[in-house]
């Protein structure tokens, strides 16, 4: 090609070189993304078809489903939880619906909190969802009525004490008519004063080992 | 819930004793505890009911008069307040405290538990003159 362009511009052949191979290059860059066919195997005589034999398919069993290793996730999933938060089962057992003994609606629960400073009430309502498990208290603080929904599962909440049961079973699931100035019990200090009155009473005369968790073998104690 | 309109009790002894909001500050919704907000006195504490013209040699101590507008922080709300750890709070009612521009308090004592936010939202004097938070 290069011998073909006239002599009198030398510089003129470069340009049709390197068109020359730009398109070349083009080719050969078009043609790497072709899928290539199969090459062509022999002449068409050699592909006759075989006759129909009744071939049995190989049928691959399905994969093991997770919904079978899982029947309940969500189930399984809150137990886990929960063993994590309440590794020794007892809030569990104190708020559960079948143990006659658990805190109920109408007592007066004590919730021990890890900041120090506890919060005491009348609980009106348990809201039973698992791991968010929860319970609303209410008191008078200072003549202003407080409520306070804890969550019995949370780290924060260290443990949780029954200060006094409800004389008579309560025919309500939730008490929230004890808002009503009729019903309300107003503050229960004075009852939670002296609950742990008798508590610390009781731990000085009893024994030296009971520590923070005082709390909780007292409710486990109750049972 | 405060908004315009609501009528708040005010905690301190600046000689208010209800109050009625006029105006949420900084945000365009209703406020919460720990944000401040626009009041106007409806009802003097201690203030002798003999009529509007009487005199007020009783309510000498009374730092605001009724009708006075002052900036006032929410303690506590009716509402109920989630905690970021998931726990709740409500109060039986709508409380605040008055403070001037400054943001200082007016009065100088609190009597009434006042909620804990106000710490995050840096009002540690209020939260120091009340006699418990929650």
């Amino acid at each position: 090609m290069a011998s073909l362009t006239p002599t009198l511009r030398p510089l003129a052949c470069w340009k049709s070189i390197l068109r020359h191979t730009r398109q070349q290059k083009a080719a050969t860059r078009s043609l790497t993304t072709f899928r290539k066919p199969k090459p062509f195997t022999g002449p068409i005589a050699d592909q006759v078809p075989t006759p129909h034999v009744n071939r049995k398919l190989k049928v691959l069993p399905p994969p093991p489903s997770v919904a079978a290793l899982y029947k309940e996730p969500i189930k399984d999933l809150t137990e886990d939880q929960i063993r994590v938060l309440d590794p020794t089962g007892a809030r569990t057992r104190l708020f559960s619906k079948t143990n006659t003994e658990a805190a109920k609606v109408g007592d007066v629960l004590l919730v021990r909190l890890k900041n120090g400073d506890p919060f005491a009430g009348v609980c009106i309502n348990i809201r039973r969802r698992g791991i968010d498990t929860g319970i609303l208290l209410r008191n008078e603080l200072t003549r202003v009525g407080v409520e306070m929904w804890f969550k019995i599962y949370s780290p924060n909440v260290e443990g949780v004490e029954v200060v006094q049961r409800r004389a008579k079973r309560a025919r309500r699931a939730r008490l929230t008519y004890m808002r009503k100035p009729k019903h309300d019990m107003g503050s229960v200090q004075s009852i939670v004063a002296a609950y742990q009155r008798t508590r610390v009473g009781a731990r000085t005369s009893n024994a030296n080992d009971e520590g923070k968790k005082g709390g909780k073998r007292k409710v486990k104690g109750k049972k | 819930m405060i908004q315009l309109k609501t009528m708040l009790n005010c905690i301190d002894n600046s000689g208010a004793a209800v109050v009625e909001c006029a105006k949420v500050l900084k945000m365009k919704r209703h406020a919460k505890i720990g944000d401040r907000i626009i009041v106007v006195v409806q009802k003097q504490r201690n203030f002798s009911e003999s009529g509007p013209g009487a005199s007020v040699s009783t309510s000498a101590a009374n730092k605001v008069r009724r009708g006075d507008i002052r900036h006032a922080v929410v303690v506590r709300t009716k509402k109920k307040l989630q905690r970021p750890d998931g726990s709740v709070v409500k109060f039986d009612d709508n409380a605040c405290v008055l403070i001037n521009k400054a943001g200082e308090p007016i009065g100088t004592r609190l009597n009434g538990v006042v909620g804990t936010e106000l710490r995050k939202m840096k009002w540690s004097k209020i939260l120091s003159l009340a006699p418990m938070h929650l």
